[in-house]
């Protein structure tokens, strides 16, 4: 009885820290003039909304910001999985030097390397596109997931692998039915962790990006300095909404998989 | 759209980087018939790069500057959602780089960023005599034209909007009219009254206010003085230093951004605010952001008046179409337009004696009482005011609590 | 294990990125620092014997020190508290809830409830209670600050220790407890050993993010002193770009620091976690 209480007291204590803020932002979002003293809005109107998806660019720059933000996710899988598994299991020499290495994007700020990105991204030619801000997308990104995917290696013993591997299959089969399995929590909140800070990338999507390629921060922040708090709120929602979204498109596919093992 | 076609980067797109650049150079275009250079924009894509924070200004260049171009020269326009010091950095870098290729077209450019952009060859040159409306619509009798806070002009920029400081006042029966009477009333009510970090122009606006107000003729500043500071501009620092006391959070902070100031002043935190464009609280009063109540004033010991302006970037892709959309942006038409408050609602640059007797009276009819007469505006500082503030104003007035 | 050559292989593409790229952009900013006239370090002169940026250097240090320490207790003690209930995934969705939620949104939230003019103290205000709100929004402490990092960073604690401690051999701690250990004890010889290399790791992470990033402190910091990356952006853009070398000296130190930094604990970590390896085998 007692556990059923604490329980229900700890989600109702998770709930009000950290999800309720987030509705909050919601409710604000759909009010009208509502400002301090009043606890309650007296009107409640979508014109926040309205003036949101007003904006011509804004549907382009939804699509952009999540089309980018799932590539970078897949391609931060292609990059951090392999190292964070040399990292974990392997034993380079010098690993601390290259752990620092691949810790760099968090150790430099943004704004003392961006002039010089934006000339090596030029004389690559990917300045002003898709591909440059993807790419520039990949530094604040990559050290997280290394570190996260490297966490979650460490938890499976090496035994496992040489293991699946004395049986006789073949080293890709072994990844994918052994390892990954194992490694999916990891791969979950790796993928989750990279996707919201592609979303929130401004200083480098704008300076790579020219401008051109609007994400949802290059629409939302000059917003940010405006004085109509219901405008900003519901910008918030949608910058809230998009990890949501990516959270579902990624259980189902992790769901989908789990189905193809199951029939193996 | 070839911007999705270099995903597949790789060693194809390292060839890239340095395109030959075949437009035309602003000589050229002098030589050149205006029609020559409408014919030659049509069915281009032109870009501006401009600050897109205000609901209002992106609905008027979306909803009116846009479709127009589309009708009237089937140009399609495009707006990029970028600060000022963002895209000129952007500029400079791929000048470094050589990359003729540029991102935007046409710049929304003042002040210290234009002396900026002219000193490091930023700006594709002398423009504004090839724009008939310059003749035929612009005031060109303005001190602006010349000059952009003591800055030469040289016709690389052509003015788009002129707007007067005015401040915001929330439940006041007599909101004070002078800077004299400003101070007093921020001492009577402490902790309603403040004003933005000066790295912030309407900060910075509000202290160049107080050098108007210190020296006696503006004439003594309207140029860079370096002997006048030397021995005035203690004198500036100190009336903000006994001012400190009684601004919101007795000056221990200060708002970092105008927006920041407006949702104090919105949410009754604070009781003034302040800024350029002396039309600015309509729309945010429709918006239901500002309250009903709030009273716009100009001091009536005069007001700083300041210009922006249009220009176009040195690696411009399509000058012709830029060309003809800044001349449309400068017509009667789009200028009144302009002057709407339920958009944008800012000041023009038209020569009224240019107009038509309709476009007066549409005027007219729109602005309504002038808020700031004229006669009051003060001229606009020169730039190194400026930079002289933001260097010293956090030592001289913040640190000195 | 495999051979260090393997590893190096796998490492490969990774490396190359952050060389390449950082590595440029580095370079650039360590040349954009240094002067041009007879004296090449007169900038780093300058910015050391001036008085806002050690005011600066000390609030940023003193933010980032203050946020990771509180976020890593509250984290651990959640994780400690918690961790069986986190088998289930919608236990595990609210307590990672923040981490969907972008800093910058984070920071407007802590606005939207904090401010002297915000929900909280309109709520207070309608109570019959005396007082009014303290100011915990641009205030001289930076406690909306701390307050946001903090939201937002015990999440990413959570998530970095949940699974060590999902793996912890519990029958060490029956072990310990019938050999007579307790509380501090306890903790210090069966958890200590898994979860502090990770700790120490996720320390390591949150501080120096902390210390360099600008969205929060831009929003909910005080004008002066304030942080390194905000007076970094304001030296960088204003004043016709004059003070651009000190701003790229300013953040060439802040990087080396961070990176000897990182070195010196991430090599702590590692002699620990070897050291610790060892013995958990000649035990076995």
């Amino acid at each position: 009885m007692r556990k059923k209480w604490t329980k229900i007291l700890l989600s109702s204590l998770l709930f009000f820290l950290f999800i309720f803020p987030v509705l909050f932002l919601f409710f604000k979002s759909i009010t009208f003039g509502w400002n301090w003293p009043d606890i309650l809005p007296h009107t409640l109107n979508l014109r926040a909304w309205t003036v949101i998806f007003n904006d011509p660019l804004i549907y382009r720059s939804l699509f952009t910001t999540v089309f980018i933000g799932v590539v970078v996710v897949i391609l931060n899988y292609l990059i951090a999985l392999p190292a964070a598994y040399a990292l974990s299991h392997g034993n380079p020499r010098g690993k601390t030097l290259i752990e620092t290495i691949l810790l760099l994007p968090i150790l430099v700020p943004v704004l003392a390397i961006a002039m010089g990105l934006h000339l090596v991204m030029i004389r690559l030619g990917i300045a002003d596109n898709t591909a440059g801000v993807i790419l520039i997308h990949l530094l604040p990104t990559l050290p997280y997931a290394v570190r996260v995917l490297k966490a979650g290696f460490d938890r499976i013993s090496p035994d496992w692998v040489k293991q699946s591997r004395t049986i006789g299959t073949s080293q890709a089969a072994a990844f994918f039915i052994v390892l990954l399995p194992m490694m999916l929590p990891s791969i979950r909140s790796a993928g989750i962790l990279v996707f919201v800070i592609s979303l929130s990338q401004y200083v480098l999507t704008a300076i790579i990006g020219g401008g051109q390629v609007t994400t949802l921060p290059l629409l939302y922040y000059p917003f940010f300095n405006s004085a109509n708090e219901a405008v900003v709120a519901g910008f918030s929602v949608l910058f809230a909404a998009l990890p949501i979204l990516f959270l579902i498109l990624m259980e189902s596919s992790i769901y989908l998989y789990k189905q193809w093992l199951h029939r193996l | 759209m070839n911007k999705w076609y270099p995903l597949l980067f790789g060693a194809a797109s390292l060839t890239a980087g340095c395109a030959e650049n075949n437009t035309a150079d602003v000589e050229t275009q002098q030589e050149r018939d205006w029609e020559e250079i409408v014919e030659e924009a049509a069915g281009k894509e032109v870009g501006i790069y401009m600050w897109g924070g205000d609901e209002g200004i992106n609905a008027y260049m979306d909803e009116v500057v846009a479709p127009a171009l589309e009708e009237q020269y089937d140009i399609s326009f495009q707006r990029y959602p970028m600060d000022t010091p963002e895209f000129l950095s952007r500029l400079m870098t791929e000048k470094e780089a050589g990359q003729q290729d540029g991102a935007a077209d046409i710049l929304w450019i003042n002040g210290e960023n234009f002396r900026n952009a002219k000193e490091n060859e930023l700006l594709y040159g002398s423009f504004a005599s090839i724009l008939p409306n310059m003749e035929e619509a612009v005031n060109t009798e303005a001190p602006y034209i010349e000059y952009d806070m003591g800055i030469e002009v040289d016709e690389m920029e052509v003015p788009w909007g002129n707007v007067q400081y005015a401040f915001q006042f929330r439940d006041e029966e007599n909101p004070p009219e002078t800077l004299e009477e400003l101070f007093y009333w921020a001492e009577e009510n402490p902790g309603e009254f403040t004003y933005p970090n000066v790295s912030n122009d309407t900060g910075n606006g509000f202290i160049r206010h107080i050098i108007h107000h210190v020296a006696e003729d503006p004439e003594e500043v309207t140029e860079f003085n370096e002997a006048w500071i030397e021995e005035n501009g203690d004198e500036v620092w100190e009336i903000l230093r006994s001012l400190q006391p009684s601004l919101w959070r007795n000056g221990e902070t200060y708002p970092e951004t105008l927006s920041q100031q407006d949702q104090l002043f919105a949410n009754g935190e604070v009781s003034a605010t302040l800024g350029f464009n002396e039309y600015r609280a309509e729309s945010l009063i429709e918006q239901g952001t500002f309250p009903e109540d709030t009273q716009t004033v100009g001091l009536s010991s005069g007001s700083i008046s300041s210009t922006h302006y249009l220009s176009m970037a040195f690696n411009t892709q399509e000058p012709e179409a830029a060309l003809v959309a800044i001349n449309y942006m400068l017509s009667p038409e789009a200028q009144i337009a302009k002057l709407d408050p339920s958009m944008w609602g800012e000041g023009h640059i038209l020569d009224l004696n240019k107009l038509t007797e309709e476009e007066v009276e549409e005027i007219e009819s729109l602005v309504g009482e002038e808020v700031v007469p004229q006669e009051e505006a003060l001229p606009e500082l020169d730039a190194r005011y400026i930079s002289w503030i933001q260097e010293n104003w956090e030592q001289e007035v913040v640190q000195q609590r | 294990m495999f051979s260090s050559a393997r590893s190096f292989l796998l490492l490969a593409p990774l490396l190359l990125f952050m060389i390449l790229f950082v590595g440029q952009g580095l370079y650039r900013a360590f040349s954009e620092s240094l002067h041009a006239g007879d004296n090449f370090l007169e900038n780093y002169e300058q910015l050391f014997t001036q008085g806002t940026f050690w005011s600066s250097l000390q609030i940023s240090v003193y933010v980032a020190f203050v946020s990771t320490l509180l976020s890593l207790i509250i984290g651990l003690w959640i994780t400690r508290t918690l961790f069986r209930l986190f088998r289930t995934d919608q236990w595990k969705l609210a307590a990672w809830f923040p981490m969907l939620i972008p800093h910058f949104v984070a920071a407007y939230i802590i606005v939207l409830f904090f401010s002297p003019s915000g929900w909280f103290s309109a709520v207070l205000e309608s109570l019959p209670l005396a007082g009014t709100f303290p100011v915990l929004v641009n205030d001289p402490l930076y406690l909306g600050v701390i307050i946001t990092y903090i939201w937002k960073e015990v999440p990413f604690v959570v998530l970095m220790l949940l699974p060590v401690y999902q793996e912890i051999d519990w029958r060490m701690e029956e072990v310990g407890r019938s050999l007579g250990a307790k509380g501090f004890t306890l903790f210090r010889t069966v958890e200590w050993p898994w979860a502090g290399p990770v700790t120490a790791e996720v320390f390591l992470i949150l501080f120096v993010f902390i210390l360099g990033a600008f969205e929060v402190p831009a929003l909910l910091g005080v004008t002066y002193p304030a942080m390194v990356p905000v007076l970094a952006f304001e030296w960088f853009y204003q004043g016709g770009w004059s003070n651009r070398p000190l701003a790229q000296a300013m953040m060439i130190v802040l990087t080396f620091f961070s990176v000897l930094l990182s070195f010196c604990l991430l090599y702590a970590v590692q002699r620990s976690r070897r050291k610790w390896m060892k013995g958990g085998k000649s035990n076995a």
